[in-house]
Order: structure tokens, then C-alpha cells, then sequence
């Protein structure tokens, strides 16, 4: 049986946490299939990490939406809100679910990632080393798209999640990036990271 | 493998990927629907989530007739699998859209929480005489020139998930969003 952390009520902000579980969810889902598609077991047990992230997010949200209602009116209002939270919740579940073809050691036909591979962009990660020429620029100065046809969808920084991370975004040593793109586009950007690259090429 | 179950398993792919998208795009088209408390998208998702059913009981028929050798087995059902999950993954699409439909003015709160800056929703189907005609997006540089950004294609019963190479066609339904100046753009743009 898997360990359950105890949980405890404590006033969250409905927005944030929403917006969280949200950005979250949709993350997991894009992770979930590159782990499957391509067996990458590290992928996949992120998305298990961040399934029980979600799992707790839905418990504070719901408390506090139970304690916000006073009355009928605001009961109607929010349980809008409640539906949200509870379909990020099942979309982190569907993208635990496929992580778990992974895990559980199922696995897709090779041929099929194949033929994914042609048709759909793939996901990597890839940690900022201290000597990286990455680190201190900012992501829209990379111009990492035009350039090697790499976008960064997320950083892992310190336990948080920067989801979609703004132009101005800085890179910093130790960082954790998610990034889509091309097979040869990420080898490129992961390299760079590593620092085995140690120059920007246009 | 021999060239026949080859041609079979990009037909599985095929599927399973728009499967994927469709499944993708209700979640977008949901959050959209909460956004602008528009019964018209709502009811699209619950159109597709019938469409995804119906999709995915073809997807399953397709591996399941694949005869594919024993050792195969357990790559197939890591396909199977693949495909439930889209499955699932509408049905919390059609949930959000739900919402909409059963007349409960979306929470302030909500907008705040989906953050995309979208004021109206506008259907505009694409004429023979519109210069977006076989472009691809990429190359339609609808956003910029018009400010409306397009959260889906319909295409007879599909609905498509936009990418940069998604070609534009004739008769092609396009669902955006943006601010309410950008619609009578589009609407030039696509049916002059």
C-alpha cells in the first residue's frame, strides 16, 4: 500500500493553487506520453512525483472552498471551481496512468515510438551544469527556437516548477529544463547544459 | 517486420494520435468555454468527448486485430493503454464544459486561475476566395495580423488541434479567441 502524507486544512489561495494545478496538470500530460513513447523511466517517475503534488493541492483547495461558503449563493458559485480543480486532478491521473505503462515495466512497440517520433515532437530534460554557457541568459536571448528548433516548456528550480517560463527568464546552474523539440535539437540543448558545448551555434 | 503489419501499426499511430490531440484540445476548448461562460464551446466538448468514444473503440478494434506475435503482446498494451487514458482525459475535458452547460456563471476566481487574455470566441469558416486558403499556420501569421488566436480547426466531424504545419483548407470552421477589435479582421481575412 503507498504511503499517504497526513493531511491538514490550511487557508491556500484558491487562484494560485488552481492556476497550479492547472499549469501542473497539462505539464504531467506532455511528460507522461514523451515517458511512455520513449521509455524514459526518469520522465516517468516525475510525473508519479507530481501526481501526489496534485493529490495534495486538491485537498487544501477543497477545504478552503468549504470553508469560503456561507450560504446557497456562494455554493453555486464556487462549485464551478470544485469541478475545475477535480478534472486537473483526473488529467494528472490519466498522465500518472500512462506514466505507469513505463513503471510498470508494460511498454509501447518500439516501432510504434518509431513512427511517433516522424510525426509528434519529443520531451527531454536536461540539468543546467555549473560550467554551462547557459547559465545567466535569459531564455528569449537563446533564441533557442530559430536556432535549433528547442522550445523550454518548463525549469525545475529548488522543488518548484517554473511552467512556461517568461523571455526574461534567467538561467541558473543547477536548474532542471524541460524542453520539446527536435531529436538533434535536444541532443544539442542537453549538451549545451552539460557543458560538452560550449558555444551557441547560429 | 514485414511491410504489411508496418503499413498497420501507422494506421494504429494514426489513430492514437488523434486521439491524443482531440483529447488535448477539449482541454483547452474546456478551460476556454469556463473562461468566457460560452455554452457554444462547452457543447463542442461534449460533441468531441462522443467523437473520442467513438474513436477509441476504433482505435482498440484496429490493435486488437493487429495479430501481433505473442512476445508482442506486452507492446500492445501499453498501446491499449495509451488509448484509455485519452479516453479519460476527454471525459475531464467534458466535465470542465459541463459546468458551462448546467448554467453556473463561472467564479471570477476562475478567469484569474486559467490567466489567458481572451474576450469572445468567434466561428469563421474559411471561403474559397480567402487568401489562407493552403497556407499553413505558420505561414498565416493569423495572430499577428489579426490579434485572434485560433484554439481549433473544425474540419467536417474532426476537430483539429492548430500547429505551426497544419495546412488551412476550403470549407475549414475556425474556432478563435481573442479580443472582440480582432474579430472583424479575421472574419475579412478568412471570408472576403
Amino acid at each position: 500500500m503507498p504511503l499517504f502524507e497526513k493531511i491538514q486544512y490550511k487557508p491556500v489561495t484558491v487562484r494560485e493553487v488552481l492556476r497550479e494545478m492547472k499549469n501542473l496538470s497539462e505539464l504531467m500530460i506532455d511528460l507522461a506520453y514523451s515517458a511512455a513513447l520513449y521509455n524514459d523511466k526518469d520522465l516517468a517517475e516525475d510525473v508519479m512525483e507530481l501526481e501526489k503534488r496534485i493529490d495534495t493541492l486538491t485537498y487544501h483547495l477543497e477545504m478552503t472552498i468549504m470553508v469560503a461558503a456561507r450560504d446557497a449563493k456562494d455554493a453555486e458559485a464556487l462549485v464551478g471551481v470544485s469541478k475545475a480543480a477535480a478534472a486537473a486532478d483526473k488529467i494528472s491521473d490519466a498522465a500518472a496512468d500512462i506514466a505507469a505503462i513505463v513503471t510498470q515495466n508494460i511498454g509501447v512497440h518500439p516501432i510504434v515510438s518509431e513512427i511517433f517520433e516522424r510525426v509528434e515532437e519529443r520531451l527531454a530534460k536536461a540539468k543546467v551544469n555549473e560550467k554551462s554557457v547557459l547559465i545567466g541568459k535569459e531564455i528569449g536571448e537563446l533564441k533557442l527556437a530559430p536556432r535549433m528548433g528547442v522550445d523550454i516548456i518548463a525549469i525545475f528550480r529548488e522543488k518548484d516548477w517554473i511552467i512556461n517560463p517568461k523571455e526574461n527568464e534567467k538561467v541558473k546552474a543547477g536548474d532542471i529544463l524541460i524542453a520539446r523539440g527536435t531529436h538533434e535539437g535536444l541532443k544539442e540543448l542537453k549538451e549545451l547544459c552539460e557543458a560538452k558545448l560550449d558555444k551557441l551555434e547560429d | 517486420m514485414a511491410g504489411k503489419s508496418q503499413k498497420k501499426l501507422e494506421e494504429i499511430v494514426e489513430r492514437f494520435v488523434e486521439l491524443k490531440d482531440t483529447s488535448e484540445l477539449m482541454i483547452d476548448l474546456a478551460y476556454s468555454s469556463l473562461l468566457l461562460n460560452s455554452k457554444e464551446l462547452a457543447e463542442e466538448v461534449q460533441r468531441l468527448e462522443e467523437y473520442v468514444d467513438k474513436l477509441h473503440t476504433e482505435f482498440e478494434l484496429l490493435v486488437l486485430s493487429s495479430k501481433f506475435k505473442r512476445e508482442e503482446a506486452k507492446g500492445f498494451l501499453g498501446l491499449i493503454r495509451l488509448g484509455v487514458v485519452t479516453e479519460k482525459i476527454a471525459d475531464a475535458a467534458a466535465q470542465i464544459a459541463e459546468v458551462v452547460l448546467r448554467g453556473i456563471e463561472p467564479h471570477p476566481v476562475l478567469a484569474l486561475a486559467i490567466e489567458e487574455a481572451e474576450e469572445t470566441i468567434t466561428y469563421t469558416k474559411v471561403t474559397e476566395n480567402s487568401p489562407l486558403v493552403n497556407k499553413t499556420l505558420r505561414e498565416a501569421k493569423i495572430p499577428e495580423e489579426t490579434g485572434m488566436w485560433v484554439l481549433a480547426i473544425k474540419r467536417g466531424e474532426k476537430c483539429l488541434r492548430p500547429k505551426p504545419d497544419t495546412r488551412i483548407q476550403v470549407g475549414d470552421i475556425l474556432i478563435a479567441s481573442g479580443y472582440a477589435e480582432g474579430e472583424e479582421d479575421l472574419k475579412k481575412l478568412a471570408s472576403p
